[in-house]
């Protein structure tokens, strides 16, 4: 049984991640997209078409491969986690439900006229169909993090003859961590865009120094993910405080904060050993946690302890926060000294282009990070305090479930390698491509 | 009097999985007739395909959702029986999905590669799902003689898809590649023939209970009208198969509809034999069903978008009706 768990975990936890990364970067680059479009259809200006087009095929091929794994997803829901639509079906179910019909068919099909219909259809009728697209991307993160919010901080719903069904759906919907983790997101795949537009659009000025395009792109990366950074600020404080309201134990986790205590320093990095649960090689700021989550210095703040044993591992919590932080520190310095160093049209030193060039995928990194965070983070719960992760494992037998992750794993490294090859051919040769 | 929510979702379940066959299987067709055209006919084919395929595969994610959703005790028997098989479908489907994005990116022996995966993911989806049939309509029974029937069905699905394919070519396409495609909806339909005429006397021996409701006179006699119809339908493919052949004058979407017709008839045949059951003698669609609340809701959802999806679909078939071109912008 621990090995059907262990496996299931392994695969949906591949699956996942790799299906995070395509969405991640088309959720906003679908609005940037319409942007290209609309100064396009303003200035017609041929270089804004060029321009537009260039990043259709980007977004066409990342949209395609966040497709074929999103399917894969769809049935390792069932395949993987039976015990999870017999115990919330009747939750999750009409929310991934409402998500196929409101958005999937929408992006889908006006993707096509987006892509093929440039000459068949007016202009106008064009823009609204990247305007779907764009709505149909975003109205896709809204069904998904509803519901991976419920699981978070599970509302609305009432136990009726053993059966857990929805009393009153508006509060499924907005249950008290959504607002927070929607917004998170979105800002998240605002940055990753941002980066991956500046970030090719530099790898291509570095080998065409006067492509104008590029210029414009890299500007226009650059100045859109400096304005969100410090956005992704403020709502990523914001939802910490609610987590530490409502996940408490997941607080507790990313902190390392082993023992309930009044005064609790500030953990800033360690090596957190869950065997001895205590931290080894600690640089800490005495009472810094207390002041950041409670805004008191001697406040008393719930460890590890007062929720054994349903705590999550602390190491990988810990460290995926750490370097989340990070990574989102360094992108606010790179795009505010990018913002600066292409004032008034000029163009960086070739170094700089290479930071660019350098930072293109940080987006995803840190992304990736703040889901190992959240997902790891409310173990052992899949559904926190209605459902334990263990108890929805079953299914398929440790032998299926090990020949399919073999396939998986070389299914999506050679696609993931494809995406690549294609990702840098396309940028190097710019909107010549 | 109250709604069936169990019965109206097990109807939208069948119009999804129906919709599904009929429009993923025209551009799986397409994928697995990639080999037997040239490198100019190839990019053609991707074309005809190229705005529709995307949304065509959300039929499925939409048919096995309701099954999830509105039947979730069914849902995990299925699929976890079928674990293996749908993997497979799975990863079918992704080297297909990419490698239509790729094949078009990709220059020499990379673009030879892709579709050379464009053509084994169609074929592996198409094979993938035939088998998934043949376990589900048997029962999921194990041994030898019921694995073996399973394969057959898988091997009659390819031909089936392959007779859509051929007929939406015929429709899309014109001239030599025209030409050609009628030549492969001729060869899709005997193998179509074949397979139907093997899988209607294997059935009834597979499974007791579909022998049950076939000859059960004088229904029996009402049920020859699907097979009358069929045969009416495949000889129509022949006949404006010939005659586009010889050069005379005939509707080009004519062979397209029929092969569409086959499906449905037997995929009515399909539904009638196995209702109302969702699990074959063992679960019916009321013992299955999800909780009214989430039926409910889900309703309101359906019935709000559906006449929406309806018509942007529509449009979006009216926006590349004729004959398909190359080039992305075009």
């Amino acid at each position: 049984m621990d090995e059907v768990l262990l496996l299931s975990r392994a695969q949906f936890g591949l699956n996942i991640g790799f299906h995070i990364l395509f969405p991640t970067l088309t959720i906003a680059l679908a609005w940037i997209l319409l942007y290209f479009r609309i100064r396009y259809a303003q200035s017609g200006d041929p270089a804004w078409l060029a321009t537009y087009k260039l990043w259709t095929k980007v977004f066409a091929l990342t949209f395609a491969m966040g497709v074929v794994t999103g399917i894969t997803m769809s049935f390792q829901f069932g395949t993987n986690w039976p015990g999870f639509m017999l115990k919330v079906g009747n939750i999750a179910g009409p929310l991934l439900a409402y998500e196929v019909l409101t958005a999937f068919f929408l992006e889908a099909t006006f993707l096509g006229i987006m892509l093929f219909g440039m000459n068949r259809v007016p202009g106008w009728m064009h823009i609204f169909a990247s305007a779907m697209v764009a709505i149909g991307t975003s109205l896709s993160a809204f069904w998904i993090l509803a519901l991976n919010s419920w699981m978070q901080t599970p509302t609305g719903h009432v136990v009726q003859a053993g059966q857990i069904i929805a009393g009153d759906w508006w509060q499924v919907l907005f249950n008290p961590s959504f607002p927070y983790r929607f917004t998170h997101m979105l800002i998240a795949s605002g940055l990753t865009a941002a980066f991956v537009v500046a970030g090719l659009s530099a790898w291509r000025l570095l080998r065409a120094q006067d492509d104008k395009s590029a210029r414009a792109t890299l500007r226009t990366g650059l100045v859109l993910a400096a304005v969100l950074a410090p956005a992704q600020v403020i709502v990523g404080d914001q939802h910490g405080m609610n987590t530490l309201e409502h996940q408490p134990a997941k607080i507790a986790a990313i902190e390392a904060i082993w023992k309930t205590e009044k005064g609790v320093p500030l953990v800033l990095l360690a090596i957190p050993d869950d065997e001895k649960r205590r931290n080894d090689f600690a640089i800490e700021i005495p009472k810094g946690a207390s002041l950041l989550l409670k805004h008191d210095a001697d406040a008393e703040l719930k460890g590890l302890d007062a929720f054994a044993p349903d705590t999550a591992p602390v190491a990988p919590v810990f460290f995926a926060f750490r370097a989340m932080v990070g990574i989102g520190v360094l992108m606010f310095i790179v795009a505010w000294w990018g913002v600066w160093a292409t004032r008034r049209g000029m163009l960086p030193p070739r170094w700089m282009l290479w930071t660019f060039a350098g930072f293109t995928f940080s987006g995803w990194a840190a992304t990736e990070c703040g889901w190992i965070v959240t997902e790891i983070g409310r173990q052992p719960w899949l559904v926190t305090g209605i459902l334990r992760t263990a108890d929805a494992a079953g299914g398929a037998s440790g032998a299926q479930l090990g020949a399919s992750l073999t396939g998986y794993v070389i299914t999506y490294a050679g696609m993931f390698l494809a995406y690549m090859v294609v990702l840098t051919h396309l940028a190097g040769k710019g909107t010549q491509a | 009097m109250s709604l069936d929510l169990p019965l109206v979702f097990a109807a939208l379940m069948g119009l999804a999985m129906l919709l599904y066959v009929v429009l993923d299987g025209y551009d799986l067709g397409v994928g697995m007739l990639m080999p037997a055209a040239d490198a100019r006919e190839q990019d053609l084919m991707v074309a005809s395909i190229g705005p529709f395929w995307d949304a065509n595969e959300t039929w499925l994610v939409l048919g096995v959702g309701i099954l999830l959703v509105a039947f979730p005790a069914a849902h995990g028997v299925v699929l976890g029986v079928l674990y293996l098989p749908v993997a497979w479908m799975l990863i079918g489907l992704m080297l297909r999905g990419v490698a239509f994005e790729f094949r078009m990116k990709a220059e020499g022996w990379h673009r030879e590669l892709w579709n050379w995966l464009f053509w084994f993911g169609s074929f592996l989806t198409s094979f993938a799902q035939g088998f998934m049939l043949g376990r589900y309509i048997t029962g999921f029974h194990p041994g030898f003689g019921y694995t073996l029937f399973a394969l057959l069905v898988g091997a009659s699905l390819c031909g089936g898809y392959v007779l859509l394919g051929a007929t939406w070519l015929i429709l899309k396409t014109q001239g030599v590649l025209q030409g050609k495609a009628l030549g492969w909806a001729r060869w899709g339909l005997a193998w179509v023939a074949l397979a139907i005429a093997l899988v209607s006397l294997a059935t009834p021996f597979a499974s007791q209970s579909v022998q049950l409701k076939w000859f059960d006179f004088p229904r029996t006699l009402a049920l020859l009208l699907l097979p009358l119809a069929t045969l009416a339908a495949g000889w129509l493919v022949w006949g404006a198969t010939g005659r586009l052949k010889r050069g005379e004058p005939a509707p080009d979407w004519v062979p397209f509809a029929a092969a569409v017709a086959i499906f449905t008839l037997a995929f009515a045949g399909l539904a009638y034999s196995l209702f109302p059951f969702v699990v074959i003698d063992r679960m019916t669609i009321w013992e299955a069903a999800a909780h009214p609340s989430a039926l409910k809701f889900m309703l309101v959802g359906v019935v709000i978008v559906l006449p929406f999806l309806i018509a942007y679909t529509a449009f979006a078939y009216r926006v590349f009706r004729g004959k398909a071109s190359t080039g992305l912008y075009e």
